[in-house]
């Protein structure tokens, strides 16, 4: 990169259920807790990038209510209306085109007030899957998770310990919303069905939570902090729309991912990072990111996680923070995994810490994750 | 002048219904619910910046400039100036939908009446409400006028309460 962007600064909600906080005190929280978490103030801030989305909200260009909260007054802003992690990848490119040196990135959701799933319906063609009714995002991951089992016999056993690893790590996160420290395969196997295999402990949360990340270019971070977390490389890719992708693979995800190796010259992932948050909505999905991030053959990723090679003990370490599974306040959900990989680089993943140089952060958005972003974090 | 956009040509559509049933929540703290029964009792109720000690009516949680919170409340007066106000067209059956409804036929305004909205001022706030100004001609209004509130006679601790403000007669 030309000049590069380090993370400063960043905090998150204890995320749960039902919150009891307006979204703007939410809101506010986060982004005061990032700038004091940076040691800096709002007026040092140039930029701020906000994401969430309108139908999620409840109203529409619902930045204009939040703004005060985030502390855009009178400050350049704008936003992403999808994950947190693309606010973070549009706040990176603001700061590398030269014109602003620190950036504020806060996302948010609160679940609790809308039934989320019925609000991925809208996302769908008005044409054709609308009229049809069948799909929601739930029953098109069921369709993704049997699409990819039946390729690579997959069985619901090995999609269940993705769920059993993660929703244990959420027990050792302060900051997670669903944690299972006893959690066995069979209770995830004989929690409610929702669309076949898609259960209630193999699918995300709906979880209240915001999220907030301060960046900076070199020259301030620097000014900043003694322990700035550099971005050494990112991806950003938009797959095809549901009808015609290959539902069986995450071709999106792969591709940022070797955009963001290339940028961080990491030619072996397995070997070269030491840590992964990913944002796996449905369990089955992280089975897939870990062939998608190149760190397995297709269809091997059951391997990965019988063999426990991803766990908090394992070679590579995947979601100690307890991923998708163990909160998802949607639009603040990629860029929670920004700030867990930052904190394992930090050394301030405190129940969860792994021994960390470089980490691996993914976020995502639309049904099936049809949209992904990847950031190589580092500490030199 | 045309309030109502002409029929538009549909080139192709589509039957079909799709019921979504979905509803959403606003989560409130006690902003609304404490202004809505200060105005039961005929107080008017702002929140206080401790940064730049703006008074803001209605209340809000978070003072944009000084980025803190605003947690607490004070009364402000209910007399105050206008600082601008907007006249309507004269209203006609036929002409406006207001919430789905036609204003004139459901008897909220006149045939021919003009509403004036204001925002006023209040003494001892830092920010201005939005109003209806009643008791005054169109011609009779004007920018630093003094106004008061027009209180409902049953209160019940809603918005409503806090019906308009009228010209202040000394």
């Amino acid at each position: 990169m030309a000049g590069r962007v380090a993370i400063v600064g960043y905090a998150q909600s204890h995320h749960q259920h039902d919150i009891q906080m307006t979204r703007e005190d939410m809101v506010f929280e986060v982004a005061k807790g990032a700038l004091r978490n940076a040691g800096i103030s709002r007026e040092d801030v140039d930029t701020v990038i906000t994401a969430s989305t309108d139908f999620l909200d409840g109203r529409t260009i619902s930045n204009l209510y939040t703004s005060m909260a985030v502390g855009a007054y009178l400050k350049d802003e704008s936003k992403v209306e999808e994950d947190g992690a693309f606010a973070a990848y549009y706040a990176l490119m603001r700061i590398l085109s030269g014109v602003h040196d620190i950036a504020l990135v806060e996302a948010h959701t609160q679940g609790s007030v809308v039934n989320p799933h019925l609000v991925s319906s809208y996302t769908l063609d008005p044409l054709f899957e609308r009229q049809y009714g069948f799909l929601n995002d739930i029953s098109a991951a069921a369709l993704q998770a049997r699409m990819y089992m039946n390729k690579y016999g997959v069985s619901e056993e090995q999609v269940a310990m993705v769920a059993v690893k993660n929703l244990m790590n959420a027990a050792d996160n302060l900051n997670a919303h669903r944690k299972m420290p006893d959690v066995t395969v069979e209770e995830v196997l004989n929690s409610k069905l929702y669309y076949d295999p898609i259960r209630e402990l193999t699918m995300s949360p709906v979880s209240d939570g915001a999220c907030a990340i301060v960046l900076a270019s070199e020259e301030k971070a620097k000014e900043i902090t003694d322990i700035p977390v550099w971005i050494e490389g990112v991806g950003s890719c938009q797959d095809g729309y549901l009808r015609d992708r290959s539902l069986y693979k995450l071709d999106s995800l792969q591709k940022a991912a070797q955009d963001a190796y290339g940028m961080a010259g990491v030619s072996n992932p397995f070997a070269q990072i030491d840590v992964f948050e990913v944002s796996e909505k449905y369990a089955h999905e992280e089975l897939m990111i870990y062939e998608a991030l190149g760190l397995c053959r297709e269809g091997k990723g059951k391997t990965l996680i019988e063999k426990g090679m991803t766990g908090k003990d394992g070679e590579i370490p995947v979601n100690p923070s307890g991923g998708a599974l163990g909160a998802d306040p949607i639009c603040a959900t990629g860029l929670i995994r920004v700030v867990e990989a930052a904190k394992q680089i930090r050394g301030e993943a405190n129940g969860y810490q792994i021994p960390a140089y470089r980490a691996l952060a993914h976020g995502q958005f639309g049904i099936c994750a049809q949209k992904n972003v990847v950031f190589i974090l580092g500490s030199e | 002048m045309p309030y109502i956009k002409e029929e538009r040509k549909e080139t192709i559509s589509v039957e079909g219904d799709w019921d979504i049933g979905g509803s959403t929540t606003w989560k409130d703290s006690t902003l609304l619910q404490g202004y809505a029964q200060g105005l039961k009792e005929k107080r008017i109720i702002g929140s206080l910046c401790p940064g730049c000690g703006k008074v803001i009516v209605p209340p809000r949680n978070i003072c944009g400039r000084c980025h803190r919170k605003m947690d607490e409340k004070v009364v402000v007066s209910d007399i105050g100036t206008v600082t601008c106000f907007v006249i309507s067209a004269p209203f006609a059956k036929g002409k406006m939908q207001v919430l789905g409804m036609d204003p004139v036929e459901t008897g909220l305004v006149g045939e021919g009446e003009r509403v004036i909205s204001v925002y006023v001022k209040l003494d001892g706030a830092d920010s201005n409400i939005d109003t209806e100004l009643i008791g005054a001609k169109p011609e009779e209004v004007y920018v630093g006028m003094r106004v008061k509130a027009v209180w409902a006679k049953e209160r019940q601790g809603k918005l409503s309460d806090l019906e308009a403000v009228e010209p202040l007669r000394d």
